[in-house]
């Protein structure tokens, strides 16, 4: 090789490492952002119902304030090269798409949109070739909410909440018959989906305690 | 049993209450019905990327084959450059298929199916990188390679990335092994093992300063290690024979030439004594 196609080809691995820094930089950031917001929701379980909205009200400020993050990512990434590094953001991206949508779930009853989702993370349309939520990051979010609202059924009985379980129970089984239509491959959002019928199946067994003792007309 | 039924109609009772919730689930429909659609192109496509990439791979290695072929036949500069042309044009096919591919790649698509399409890349680079050294003993650099995946205005079908060309022209130096080894006997063989070993060697030290940067060179590095190594006993054998005769290499594989056609004619009178002596 001579001397110049060697610095030509040493520079462009260079710049790359580069921006992988400064990614990973920003991905710190993210990560730090998602931790924060899953410890503050993370006490869902241990809140009575009435007073989940205030608490759902605590995370807004930090979930929006990830609309910083993708905001440099999309300043950083080249065009047209969003699945390059997509891998490097997806788990911070995951549990902030989970927040947004364990949120919505909480204080409104329904499900969120993707669109919903790339709106409360400040991702804009334009940025599609660079910074965006994949179809698959979306519903590894919302199987990470099944999961939760599983636990949730359970701890809601816990604090007296009768009502928490039957309306939980309706919305993982509208969310499932969704996943059901998907053809999944073998892979990580198979393996997930696979998991969400044991959700289902706890989900069920609470109503099935409770609709038996006829204890969610006694609340 | 009356307990029963009763729990039946309150359940019924409750999950009607909970009808708000109920009723997104067309909406839910719609939106797993386009998850559903979109997921199956990508599947759909990935595979179909799959599939031509194995067939890249296919062709290429054919090619690498014909040019071993070829080139252990051929047995002066301009046979060679012959062989490589040869090679180029079979290659051409892949260029082909690269061009029909090109839709499936269109922006940000060829970054999300890079790890599907690397391993004929990299097969056709190699091959594409052994016909270019037969034609003038050089390596081809990043943009010839790039300049082989454009179209007839210049537009690149794909970005060509640094890692698939270090990778396709790392797996030259077994190749140029083979070549060296296989053609040590043949006249000429000695001159263009020496030959090659410097010019392996010279990959070999370049290419080290790349492998911070790119995980598998450094397994790639090994493996040309170990071909360097037994190209290096090759050209040690052909300068330790030719130091104890004062004379050029070209006329060394002409004494080794007569002896060996002589050896034939010879042989030919004998063959049926010969069969007869181990029967």
């Amino acid at each position: 090789m001579d001397q110049q196609s060697l610095e030509n080809l040493n520079q462009m691995l260079d710049h790359e490492s580069d921006l992988r820094e400064r990614i990973r930089e920003q991905v710190n950031e993210f990560d730090k952002k998602t931790r924060t917001i899953s410890g503050i929701l993370s006490k869902i379980h241990s809140t009575p119902s009435v007073a989940i909205p205030s608490l759902i009200e605590t995370i807004q400020a930090p979930l929006h304030s990830c609309g910083e993050i993708t905001a440099a990512l999309a300043s950083l990434i080249p065009p047209n090269q969003f699945w390059r590094w997509k891998d490097m953001w997806c788990n911070s991206l995951r549990s902030a798409i989970f927040a947004a949508a364990l949120s919505l779930y909480l204080t409104k009853g329904t499900l969120i949109s993707l669109q919903g989702t790339s709106e409360i993370l400040g991702i804009q349309d334009e940025w599609k070739d660079r910074v965006a939520i994949s179809a698959e990051d979306y519903l590894h979010g919302l199987i990470t909410m099944v999961n939760e609202l599983s636990r949730l059924a359970v701890n809601a009985v816990i604090l007296g909440d009768f009502e928490q379980p039957l309306r939980i129970s309706a919305f993982v089984k509208g969310l499932f018959v969704g996943f059901s239509m998907l053809n999944l491959k073998n892979d990580t959002l198979r393996r997930r989906f696979d998991s969400l019928k044991y959700d289902m199946k706890k989900i069920e067994e609470v109503v099935y305690d409770i609709s038996l003792r006829n204890l969610q007309t006694k609340h | 049993m009356e307990v029963l039924e009763q729990g039946v109609r309150t359940l019924v009772v409750k999950a009607k209450s909970h009808a708000p919730v109920m009723s997104s689930s067309s909406s839910i429909h719609d939106t797993f019905q386009h998850f559903r659609e979109e997921l199956d192109e990508h599947h759909d496509r990935r595979e179909r990327l799959i599939k031509a990439s194995r067939d890249i791979t296919n062709i290429s290695k054919k090619t690498i084959f014909l040019l071993h072929r070829l080139a252990l036949e051929a047995n002066d500069s301009s046979a060679l450059i012959n062989a490589s042309k040869i090679g180029l044009d079979k290659l051409v096919q892949v260029q082909e298929m690269y061009a029909s591919l090109k839709n499936e790649l269109v922006g940000d698509q060829f970054w999300r199916y890079q790890r599907q399409i690397s391993p004929g890349l990299q097969e056709y680079i190699e091959a594409l990188s052994f016909a270019h050294f037969l034609n003038d003993g050089s390596l081809i650099t990043y943009e010839q390679v790039q300049a082989t995946l454009c179209g007839v205005e210049g537009e690149a079908y794909f970005p060509l990335s640094i890692s698939d060309y270090l990778l396709g022209i790392s797996d030259l130096t077994g190749e140029l092994m083979r070549f060296a080894i296989s053609g040590f006997g043949s006249p000429g063989g000695r001159a263009k093992a020496l030959e090659i070993c410097t010019f392996v060697r010279g990959c070999k030290a370049d290419f080290e300063r790349f492998t911070p940067y790119i995980w598998e060179l450094q397994k790639k590095q090994n493996v040309t290690a170990q071909s360097l190594a037994k190209i290096e006993d090759v050209a040690y054998t052909a300068v330790i024979r030719t130091s104890e005769f004062d004379l050029p290499l070209e006329m060394l594989d002409d004494i080794v030439n007569q002896v060996v056609s002589n050896y034939h004619s010879t042989r030919d009178d004998d063959g049926d004594r010969q069969f007869g002596a181990y029967s």
